[in-house]
């Protein structure tokens, strides 16, 4: 199950002292039922924000958002997110994180808990599930984040880099699961990341953002075929796409 | 940790007392302290064995005061706090007149209420739910007031119930700041019972602490301050136990790392 996601016009502007501060836009984006688009920008280009309005946690300035053919008015419950802080609870070990969503959505934990164990083994922390947040790493709080993300089965993901603090092993790995994931599941997910490599592994569409205030300055379709497997990423294609992205940035004095 | 090395640990801590006493008791003799200025401890623990009965049953008069004055504060504390926290009506009212309040010296009410209630229990227990109510009330505002927000936005993204959010994330979250007033308030109701009773009471260790001062019988007051300190500790005590089975995660109470 999935759905389609519409941007129209959407932008944001913070009214902070001592100036109001213009995050981005007026821009349009669709993500179609189903595919996987990667947002890429400068720091501070309004990549968060842009997500927080779609998932209907924040209002925007102007513009509309629709999901599902819906206009988003409040929070969106048929989600799942990762957040750029991945916001964990210390009163709580691994799986019971992952088991927050059961609990705040009051869903019997008995339902869900098969599955947060087996998100937890496809990350490798399948050790880890009676441990609390501050016994992990940086990565592990981060995958822990993930696994929350997709338990409840959502048709929309978002992840604002949750692959940002992981170590390049385990970043490999993840983005593999997730493919896997999403070829299984078929889920509509976008994704906000630093790492070009990783938004042109991953996406069907890099979609390119300015600096602040952001902007789309190209949406870059990525025909590889998939899984992107090592093979598929030596390949000339592959590097022609990240050298597009990278040349965008370096126009924009960011690289 | 093996038991062995626990009592390494602990050992400083615990032989300081009994060194002290001895010294104490040393000084007091050599140098002929006059029983109605120093006692030796001596002294004291005699008194304290003496007059055992009275102490005992003033211990239960005031502990009294001091347990049912912190508890009917928290009854009402904790409640209040979350009803500040959540309602901006009461927040631009109830609050500014809880923190002018709080600096008001609530013991300048003690003769107050002596006028109005008596010599009895009510005033001493309303005087030590009043030094207990105040950092109840404030530090559980706080608590319940910084709740991160994305960790409210995760909530709102599962669509959570007031009181699934209230339950899961808003009280765990919130319990390490409360545990900060209870404790402030453990600590301020045994002084407020005592002075309570000292300045209008006809039991308790206040009343009987004033007593034995005034017949100069300086070894009965030292038992009696013996007994109070005793006292604050075992409320302490018993606060800071429930804080460490409910918080075992929280920061404050994880185990030292092993190079400290
Ligand atoms: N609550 C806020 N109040 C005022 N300004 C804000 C607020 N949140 C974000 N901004 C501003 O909006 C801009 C975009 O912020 P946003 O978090 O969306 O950036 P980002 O693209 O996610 O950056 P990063 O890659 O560093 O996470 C920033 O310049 C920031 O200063
Ligand atoms: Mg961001």
């Amino acid at each position: 199950m999935s759905v389609a996601v519409e941007v129209r016009g959407a932008a944001k502007t913070f009214p902070a002292s001592p100036a109001p501060v213009h995050a981005f836009g007026p821009l349009d984006l669709d993500v179609a039922a189903g595919s996987f688009v990667a947002i890429v920008g400068p720091s501070g280009c309004g990549k968060s924000t842009l997500l927080l309005m779609i998932a209907g946690l924040l209002d925007g300035s102007a513009g509309e958002i629709r999901v599902g053919g819906r206009p988003v008015r409040g929070p969106l419950t048929e989600i799942g997110i990762v957040f750029q802080s991945h916001v964990l609870v210390d009163w709580r070990d691994v799986l019971g994180n992952v088991l927050l969503q059961a609990d705040l959505r009051g869903i019997p934990r008995a339902a869900l808990e098969p599955r947060a164990r087996e998100l937890l083994r496809s990350v490798g922390l399948d050790g880890f599930a009676t441990r609390r947040p501050y016994e992990l790493s940086g990565g592990m709080q981060q995958r822990t984040a993930f696994c929350r993300a997709l338990v409840h089965d959502p048709p929309l993901v978002l992840m604002d880099e949750p692959l940002g603090a992981l170590d390049a092993m385990t970043r490999e790995q993840l983005r593999s699961d997730l493919e896997r994931l999403w070829m299984r599941t078929g889920k509509t997910v976008i994704l906000v990341t630093h790492g070009i490599e990783e938004a042109v592994q991953l996406a069907d569409r890099v979609v390119v953002i300015s600096p602040r205030p952001g902007r789309i300055v190209r949406e870059i379709e990525v025909p590889l075929p998939r899984p992107r497997t090592l093979e598929v990423c030596e390949q000339a294609e592959f590097h022609a796409l990240v050298g597009e992205i990278r040349r965008l940035f370096a126009s924009y004095g960011v690289v | 940790m093996a038991w062995s090395e626990r009592l390494r640990r602990r050992a400083p801590g615990l032989l300081w007392a009994p060194g002290f006493l001895v010294l104490w008791e040393a000084i007091v003799r050599l140098l002929e302290v006059p029983l109605y200025i120093v006692p030796p401890p001596s002294a004291v623990l005699w008194q304290l064995w003496r007059n055992l009965p009275r102490i005992a049953h003033y211990t239960l008069v005031t502990g009294g005061e001091t347990l049912g004055g912190f508890l009917i504060a928290v009854a009402a504390g904790v409640p209040l706090a979350l009803a500040v926290a959540f309602s901006p009506f009461l927040r631009q009212t109830f609050y500014p007149a809880a923190v002018t309040l709080e600096m008001v010296p609530k013991i300048a009410f003690a003769p107050l209420f002596v006028t109005w209630f008596g010599f009895g229990y009510l005033p001493k227990l309303i005087i030590v739910f009043l030094v207990c109510f105040f950092p109840i009330l404030l530090n559980g505002i706080l608590a319940f007031s910084s709740l991160p927000l994305e960790l409210r936005r995760l909530c709102a993204s599962t669509g959570a119930t007031a009181l699934r959010m209230f339950w899961h994330v808003r009280l765990p979250a919130a319990l390490p700041q409360l545990f900060v007033g209870f404790k402030g308030a453990a600590v301020n109701a045994t002084v407020g019972a005592t002075i309570a009773e000292w300045i209008g009471g006809d039991a308790g260790l206040g009343y009987y602490i004033q007593i034995a001062t005034g017949d100069l019988r300086m070894d009965l007051a030292f038992a009696i301050i013996m007994v109070l300190a005793l006292l604050g500790l075992a409320l302490f005590g018993a606060v800071a136990l429930v804080e460490r089975l409910l918080l075992p995660w929280h920061v404050s109470q994880r185990l030292p790392p092993t190079t400290a």
